[in-house]
């Protein structure tokens, strides 16, 4: 007789679908080195993922634009095919799935019931709770309805995308939708935050990855994200940190140090405060990252980035709140209340006069726009 | 400006020490250790190439500092995967690529041979049974 889905290991998908062994273990290879594991536990994992059962897996989206899912399916290594055929039951993801209406939503009950407590539950975008929860709805019931009923049998939630992991822009001042990130309303479960704006692919595939190869959530930062990726700061593997540690930095966009690749810290990059992969595991199947491409980071996987000033003010002026809104006094205020050491006045006075540069040049380009003399 | 092609581009290679960067400096140091331990406790291991910050300058750097060896395997499972030792004994220079041809893997491997092309025991298995299933077929068995 035939085993059922439910019954079926990842060694029975493999030969199913006519993989080899060594085709599995270069797999393996890839994911691990896109986990920022050791290369040898790429043999470990084929060995230990060949007798583990294939989890259901229901993806949700919430308040979000789908650039998180357009990003997981660009993954190369673990490839979202490899991984949904032959490492994980996909049992539920609305814009994946071909079912719709009733079909779909009936399929998410079942494999809710037939996985009670075993399920891993990914959610895509943030959940608003603004009239009564009515800014995102489907099958007539709410996001955050919808997430808490979820939540109950789910073994573990990976939150994909800032949105769903710190709020996002939705989240982001004024947050008109009242929109909280999952973990402000769920308290009881397991969460994995894979942050970022969208989140690297094979970062959250390589996540699913490792939680289905252990069983175990992995060792997380203070902003539960998965210390593998996020441990280390852009700015620490960055290739062009010689140059920042040499003082050569580009002072604008087409200068003489941006066309020699110098560091980018003046022109905004929020590399040296921001945890993420980019710098290694990189985009497009490893081809590059957005520094290399010559724009700074923006921080994206970093809580509240969205409210966190210019992209392309420099981190020192950027950190003072909201460059150019905040007045030169609100400014001093603040550092004043932020930090009670005399010495800071200094500092927060060169911040005031950046922002006071800042807003002059604003208000130049509202005249430009308005086509004033 | 008329043509992109026509915007004058210079790229800075990161500070060099002996010809080249640091960071091949520090992999060819970190080699030497790794063969060592090969050779005294017989202790593979491997390098991830794509988990160190190089710059496409430094990688090249390092492909022709390490050369090429005597022998290529090309592995043909899922994709291509090509298998070079290179001119320093029993260190490899190994590519994988998934079906699309896109590089998924790039690692030095420091071993006598690369595990993924070592037969595993129950694949040898795996061949006494296709072999005894075609002698079966044969005309002359049949015979016997």
């Amino acid at each position: 007789m035939p085993r059922s889905d439910l019954e079926m290991t990842v060694g029975d998908m493999l030969r199913q679908h006519g993989i080899s062994r060594r085709g599995f273990i270069k797999f393996c290879t890839a994911a691990a080195s896109a986990m920022a594991l050791p290369p040898s536990v790429g043999v470990a994992m084929a060995e230990q993922l060949i007798h583990a059962r294939r989890p259901s897996v229901l993806y949700l989206s919430f308040q979000e634009c789908t650039g998180c899912l357009e990003s997981l399916t660009r993954s190369f290594a673990p490839t979202i095919e490899n991984l949904i055929f032959n490492v994980i039951s996909l049992d539920y993801d609305d814009t994946l799935m071909a079912a719709a209406g009733e079909a779909a939503e009936s399929a998410r009950m079942q494999a809710m019931q037939d996985n009670f407590g075993k399920y891993v539950l990914i959610v895509d975008g943030s959940v608003p709770t603004g009239a009564g929860g009515a800014y995102c709805t489907a099958g007539g019931r709410s996001a955050v309805e919808t997430l808490r009923e979820a939540a109950k049998g789910a073994a573990a939630i990976v939150c994909v995308g800032t949105c769903s992991a710190f709020g996002g822009i939705p989240f982001a001042d004024p947050n008109p939708t009242e929109a909280w990130p999952v973990m402000a309303i769920v308290g009881d479960k397991p969460i994995i935050n894979v942050s970022g704006c969208p989140p690297i692919p094979e970062v959250i595939t390589g996540t699913l990855l490792q939680f289905v190869t252990t069983g175990k959530v992995p060792d997380l930062d203070e902003h539960r994200r998965p210390k593998v990726f996020f441990g280390n700061t852009i700015h620490d593997r960055c290739y062009r940190r010689p140059f920042y540690d040499q003082g050569k930095f580009a002072k604008s966009f087409d200068d003489e140090g941006a066309r020699n690749g110098w560091c980018l810290y003046e022109l905004g990059c929020k590399g040296p405060t921001t945890y993420n992969a980019c710098a290694t595991v990189k985009w497009n199947g490893g081809t590059s990252f957005p520094i290399e491409s010559g724009h700074g980071c923006i921080g994206c996987s970093e809580p509240g980035f969205w409210d966190k000033g210019s992209f392309y003010a420099a981190q020192s002026t950027a950190l003072w709140g909201k460059a150019g809104e905040s007045s030169p006094r609100e400014v001093l205020e603040l550092s004043a209340s932020a930090v009670a050491v005399g010495g800071v006045i200094g500092v927060a006075s060169a911040g005031a006069s950046r922002l006071r540069q800042h807003r002059s040049a604003q208000d130049a380009d509202q005249r430009d726009s308005n086509g004033d003399n | 400006m008329s043509r992109l092609s026509e915007i004058p581009i210079r790229i800075e290679p990161p500070p060099a020490v002996g010809g080249v960067g640091g960071g091949v400096t520090a992999i060819l140091s970190e080699l030497i250790t790794l063969l060592e331990r090969l050779g005294d406790r017989q202790e593979s291991a491997a390098i991830d190439l794509r988990s160190l910050p190089m710059s496409i300058d430094d990688l090249a750097g390092l492909r022709r500092e390490l050369g090429e060896g005597e022998v290529r395997a090309i592995l043909d499972a899922e994709g291509l995967s090509a298998i070079r030792e290179t001119k320093v004994p029993g260190v490899w220079w190994v590519e994988h690529r998934d079906r699309h041809g896109e590089l998924i893997a790039e690692l030095i491997e420091v071993t006598r041979m690369p595990q993924i092309l070592m037969t595993a025991t129950e694949e040898i298995a795996t061949g006494v049974r296709l072999l005894r299933a075609q002698l079966a077929l044969h005309p002359v068995a049949r015979a016997q």
